[in-house]
């Protein structure tokens, strides 16, 4: 986070990392970037949010300055190193909100760039249209938390008037940046709005990948009812003929992290759910990006259509 | 095949343990499991309730399956301890009632039992930050004495040596050695091994999670209540089973965080480790445990484990397992057996058991649990 000094915005914990570990971009998640490839997963602490169900809370909502102990202390650079020394195809920040940490963020995609290794990150979005060209930027891929539409569930269960900007961000990230969004389930709050969320999307890019994640709630929400699977596959139906690529996971042994052909229905990635951040892949059937049955194309960011848009960004 | 059932509380799906892929199969076996799991939802690790899924749980299988071998971890006591700053009165408390839920599976199934505790636990001191060396140090957050170390610098290694919390560096061929490790072994065992200190645990990348409280202590000794044998290394405790399983039915029960100190019942010092190196909590202690054979060497403390990951996927939910380890106890055991276990996913792994229970828990987060069922044939079986 941040603190003011001398009239001068200060980030008050820089190269402080509360993760640095490797894994799989499935686990994250992203299905639709790199397939199965290694990442680095960092994240900082704190957040602009303040989700009653918050699953990381100790480092979300804890002040940082009592986290200081846990942290690892790396400089962009000793970041960029790490990254290389452990094979990762990409660096993803997870964890908690990459709006709170952005000064050391940039620091590290220009040592990303130099080495040539992508940046991506989670985010909720909820950021000045300012602070999120700092965030294209930095990231070239996004899964953006799209939590709820309406006011009454933001104020009541995220802390914010409106996801007015979260829709807007979504929208200008979509543009020119591979974007998946995700939604955590909470039933009886959000769980009717499923199919306004999907027109949202569809409105923007039928092709963005959707995670639906069945929530676990925690923090204030420990406790809470499970939202019921079979409810929210029922209620997905309509939303999967809007959206090709729909996922619904973050529970053991989901049969719904596959992805389809749009087109011919085949399958061409197979994944393991394991729930909880640990998605993996199972194999690829789409190697060129297309559907080995009836050749439609994939929407996947490689190696081929990284490279290409960052001559197209930077 | 091993057939896996998950539960995710209110939803089950069947699965091939090997390859993960959905299968379809209704078999009084299977629906036997399911409903165990429909019955038993699983509590959470820092729950207090979570021990008493693991009695109830297993009293519920013995009654539906009438195994004459039961494995059983309870750990609850582990993690809260693990993670929750406590007293010594309030840690006292936790432990006595892991004792209380291993008399109450004793009363109600009338199985005879083998205690083993894993050993003490004992507060964090500090870290042993070794995230900024040239070379790359390995290890996950559930260690604390081990750690391993890849291409180090002769800086890294001055560095390391001076360290006032690093006992011991330990190079591969040492540590094969040790063990009587096979040329195929010695590839997955890391170039050294680093030891820290008691009360120390290593910082490495992918390490931070919630900051422990308590970490395992130096047990090269353990506890264990095993009435009418002579056990001198957890390696015996094999054999003082099978002879009490050729006159009742018996349940070896592991205590996860319970040391010599805090052990309740009669028990005697049993050995826990070879020359240097002592197990800690977790497959490799479960594993010579259950085999009778040292089995560091299976998955040894800090190799790299995300380089196996994307060399085969076979088993995805066993966690570090790539294959089902050999000689395990009761894959060997010609009677009918169960393993329920709130540990974590390796119960079906170590145990060898017909049938396994257990929780399916990632980082602490519930998730639900999950069966194996190795052994189909057996059911319905007698004797």
């Amino acid at each position: 986070m941040y603190t003011v000094s001398g009239g001068i915005i200060k980030e008050r914990f820089p190269y402080r990392w509360s993760s640095c570990g490797t894994s799989v971009t499935e686990s994250i998640p992203f299905y639709h970037a790199y397939p199965g490839s290694r990442c680095l997963a960092i994240g900082t602490a704190s957040c602009n949010f303040r989700c009653r169900y918050c699953s990381n809370a100790y480092i979300a909502k804890e002040d940082p300055e009592i986290q200081q102990d846990r942290m690892y202390h790396l400089t962009p650079r000793e970041l960029v190193s790490m990254a290389k020394k452990l094979n990762c195809r990409s660096i993803v920040f997870n964890v908690n909100e990459p709006t709170v940490s952005i000064p050391s963020l940039l620091e590290v995609a220009q040592e990303a760039k130099a080495a040539a290794i992508p940046v991506g990150c989670l985010t909720n979005g909820y950021t000045t249209a300012e602070s999120t060209e700092l965030l294209a930027s930095i990231f070239s891929f996004f899964n953006v938390s799209l939590k709820g539409l309406s006011p009454g569930f933001n104020r009541t269960y995220i802390g914010i008037p409106s996801s007015g900007p979260v829709l807007r961000n979504i929208r200008r990230l979509a543009q020119d940046r591979h974007v998946e969004v995700t939604t955590p389930i909470i039933r009886g709050a959000n769980d009717s709005e499923i199919d306004k969320i999907a027109d949202f999307l569809a409105g923007i890019d039928p092709e963005i990948p959707w995670h639906v994640f069945r929530l676990l709630p925690e923090d204030e929400m420990k406790g809470a009812e499970y939202p019921n699977i079979q409810a929210i596959d029922t209620a997905l139906q309509s939303a999967r003929k809007k959206l090709p690529y729909i996922y619904f996971h973050n529970f053991v042994g989901s049969e719904w992290v596959n992805t389809l052909c749009p087109a011919c229905g085949s399958v061409v990635i197979e994944r393991f759910s394991l729930g909880c951040g640990g998605d993996k892949l199972n194999r690829v059937l789409c190697e060129d990006n297309r559907c080995p049955g009836c050749g439609q194309k994939i929407k996947l960011l490689s190696e081929k259509n990284n490279s290409e848009h960052a001559k197209e960004v930077h | 095949m091993s057939i896996t059932i998950v539960d995710a509380r209110g939803w089950q799906n069947t699965l091939d343990l090997k390859t993960g892929e959905k299968i379809e199969i209704a078999s009084p076996a299977v629906e036997m499991v399911k409903g165990v799991l429909q019955r038993h939802p699983y509590p959470g690790d820092m729950d207090f309730g979570s021990n008493r899924w693991v009695t109830d749980t297993a009293i519920d299988l013995i009654e539906s399956y009438k195994p004459h071998f039961a494995f059983l971890t309870y750990a609850a006591q582990y993690f809260s301890g693990r993670y929750t700053p406590m007293t010594s009165d309030a840690r006292a408390r936790m432990i006595s009632d892991a004792f209380i839920e291993v008399e109450r599976f004793m009363s109600i199934s009338g199985f005879a039992a083998i205690v083993v505790g894993t050993g003490d636990m004992t507060p964090l001191l500090g870290f042993v930050d070794v995230t900024g060396l040239d070379g790359l140090a390995v290890c996950t957050h559930w260690t604390a004495r081990y750690a391993g170390l890849y291409g180090p610098s002769p800086d890294d290694m001055e560095v390391l040596r001076e360290h006032p919390h690093i006992e011991k560096i330990v190079s591969r061929e040492e540590l094969v050695s040790l063990f009587d490790g096979t040329p195929e072994q010695a590839l997955r065992a890391p170039e050294h091994l680093m030891l820290a200190r008691e009360g120390y645990a290593f910082k490495t990348i992918s390490g931070a999670m919630k900051t422990p409280a308590r970490i395992p202590s130096l047990n090269f000794n353990v506890p264990l209540y095993s009435p009418g044998h002579t056990v001198e290394a957890i390696t015996g405790i094999r054999r003082a089973l099978e002879e009490d399983l050729s006159e009742k039915n018996v349940a070896l029960i592991v205590l996860e965080g319970v040391g010599l100190d805090d052990f309740l019942w009669p028990h005697s010092s049993c050995r826990n480790s070879r020359q240097w190196y002592y197990y800690e909590p977790g497959e490799a202690q479960y594993l010579t445990i259950s085999s009778g054979e040292h089995r560091f060497l299976d998955y040894p403390t800090g190799y790299k484990y995300f380089d196996e990951g994307d060399a085969t996927r076979n088993y995805p939910f066993s966690g570090y397992f790539k294959s089902i380890p050999q000689g395990a106890f009761a894959s060997a055991f010609p009677g009918k057996s169960i393993a329920v276990g709130n540990k974590s996913m390796f119960m079906h792994m170590v145990a060898g058991a017909d049938i396994c229970v257990e929780c399916f828990a990632r980082n602490l987060y519930n998730q639900g649990t999950m069966a194996v069922i190795h052994r189909e044939d057996k059911y319905g079986q007698h004797g």
